[in-house]
């Protein structure tokens, strides 16, 4: 706008102007226009020859066009042919998957069968190691093996040269044995008689003991019997001698009769059966001394005893044992003012023993050994009464039970009785 | 009261008189037969021999010693037991001793006691006194 109004100024003060100045003006213009057709010329001529080159540039454009065109065709057609390629290449992945998958499996599958491999591997290890330490010990054993195969053939020889030394010696001994068995058997016969006649010689003595239980009681019975009677009816027929020879034939058929009695029972000993049974002794001698210590009034008799460990026996034979021994003590003690019997008895891994000591008349030991004996007396009827039974049985009953009994003494400072019983396995 | 007879099966004659003596010592009442056997203790229960001729009736009880000729205590028991008239006659069995194996044979034969024939006189009296007590008087066999 400024431009304009400066414009029209101008314009208004031209119009003032002389001339000389529009002559020049006037050549101004016509250099300008000619100035303007020669820049006319020269644009033209530019823009023909831009023309020119737009020409070029459109030919070549649609040169470029057909070529884009055709390559449009070929991208459509590489287009669809990806497509199918992709489908292709879908279903290819799906496959890999699913083959993938199944590798996994089987990997899984072979990693489980490698461990186990490496299992059996290292157990293969240690049984080489084992097979190469038995295939040493067997080379070992087979160097040994081949010694001892010459040492075997060596020995073979010599076994056969035996064997045919042998066969000589059997022949020999075959001889021998037919010799030996027919030693054996006559042995054996022996050994059968001997027994048959043991057995009938027992049998004998059976008889022999009943017999004399019986039919020696009848006629001591009969003599008893007439004594009697003789004493009653008689008596006062008879002088004082005569009576004092009737009461000797009565101690005496009594004592018979005592001895019969003891006989018979020492007898039967070795048949009766035993009863065994852990028994208290201490119990069996308090029942035996009551009776004496009862009958003791003057307290003459002072028995000690202690604690006894219990016997493995028969109680019955127990009982008859002590009673014996208790009434020897007793007896043996009567001349004494105190009488002392001590009871008791010591014990070590096996068997117990027991003891009785009294300080009655004892007894000399050089006849210690015949104290046993049945009917064997170291005193005097005079002194001490008895049947001299007494020991013998109680020897007898200690033997039925495996022990012992034995004594030592001194006459005139009394004796000691010990027997010593098997204690009872396991108790 | 019934004063029973005692049949006393016997064969020793020296026993026979000590045990009659000891009766008489004890004032027995009772009638005391004597038999030497078994065989004369059958005779006299059934009447026959020596004692055909006796007045009927079984005794009181029998005495029975058991060794004896001819028929021994034990066979005679066998017999008698075995007849009706006569098994329950009670028998009172002597022995000498108290272990004899004839006296279990005699129980099982159905003896009604048995005595261990004594050693002592005085012992026998006491022993028929016993016997006289309990048998002769205090025992009643039961009637038919």
């Amino acid at each position: 706008m400024n431009n304009k109004s400066n414009n029209h100024t101008k314009t208004t003060t031209t119009t003032r102007i002389n001339e000389s100045e529009l002559m020049h003006l006037k050549n101004n213009v016509e250099r300008l226009v000619q100035q303007r057709a020669s820049e006319h010329a020269i644009a033209n001529k530019e823009l023909a020859f831009q023309n020119e080159e737009k020409d070029k540039r459109a030919a070549e454009l649609a040169v470029a066009n057909k070529e884009l065109a055709f390559q449009n065709e070929e991208k459509d057609k590489r287009a669809a042919e990806l497509a199918v390629a992709n489908k292709e290449l879908a279903f290819q992945n799906e496959e890999k998957d699913k083959r993938a998958a199944e590798l996994a499996v089987a990997n899984r599958e072979l990693a489980f069968q490698n461990e186990e491999k490496d299992k059996r591997a290292a157990e293969l290890a240690v049984a080489n190691k084992e097979l190469a330490f038995q295939n040493e010990e067997k080379d070992k054993r087979a160097a040994e093996l081949a010694i001892a195969n010459k040492e075997l053939t060596f020995q073979n020889e010599e076994k056969d040269k035996r064997a045919a030394e042998l066969a000589a010696a059997n022949e020999e001994l075959v001889i021998k044995k037919e010799k030996i068995k027919e030693f054996y058997d006559q042995m054996e016969n022996n050994i059968m008689e001997r027994t048959a006649q043991l057995e009938y010689a027992n049998r004998e003595l059976e008889a022999v003991s009943y017999s004399i239980s019986h039919d020696l009681k009848a006629p001591l019975r009969h003599i008893t019997g007439y004594n009697s009677l003789l004493e009653k009816k008689y008596k006062n027929l008879l002088p004082e001698e005569g009576c004092q020879y009737i009461e000797n034939i009565s101690s005496a058929t009594k004592n018979m009769g005592t001895l019969i009695d003891g006989l018979l029972h020492f007898s039967k000993i070795n048949k009766i059966g035993m009863k065994k049974n852990l028994i208290n002794m201490n119990e069996i001698v308090e029942t035996l001394i009551w009776p004496i210590k009862d009958r003791d009034i003057k307290n003459r008799v002072e028995f000690t005893i202690t604690s006894m460990p219990l016997a493995y026996g028969d109680l019955e034979m127990m009982k008859s044992i002590w009673s014996n021994l208790i009434e020897n003590a007793v007896k043996f003690t009567r001349k004494k003012d105190l009488a002392k019997i001590i009871i008791g008895a010591t014990e070590d891994k096996d068997t117990v023993t027991y003891h009785i000591k009294d300080n009655g008349a004892g007894f000399d030991m050089d006849y210690a050994s015949k104290l046993f004996t049945m009917f064997q007396r170291l005193h005097s009827q005079g002194d001490f009464e008895g049947t001299g039974m007494g020991l013998a049985i109680v020897q007898r009953l200690i033997e039925r039970h495996g022990g012992k009994i034995w004594a030592e003494g001194k006459a005139g400072e009394g004796a000691s009785f010990y027997f010593s019983l098997q204690r009872k396995k396991g108790a | 009261m019934k004063i029973n007879t005692i049949l006393y099966v016997e064969d020793n004659p020296l026993d026979v008189e000590l045990t009659m003596e000891a009766f008489k010592e004890k004032k027995v009442a009772n009638k005391v037969v004597v038999a030497n056997d078994g065989v004369e203790a059958l005779e006299y229960l059934r009447l026959e021999g020596r004692f055909k001729d006796r007045k009927p009736g079984n005794p009181g009880f029998i005495l029975l010693d058991l060794k004896m000729p001819r028929m021994d205590g034990l066979e005679f028991l066998a017999i008698i037991k075995k007849e009706a008239e006569f098994k329950r006659i009670p028998v009172i069995m002597l022995t000498s001793s108290r272990e004899e194996k004839d006296l279990i044979r005699g129980y099982d034969l159905g003896v009604n006691a048995y005595v261990v024939k004594p050693v002592d006189f005085l012992a026998l009296t006491e022993v028929v006194k016993q016997i006289e007590a309990f048998w002769a008087i205090t025992n009643e066999v039961p009637w038919e």
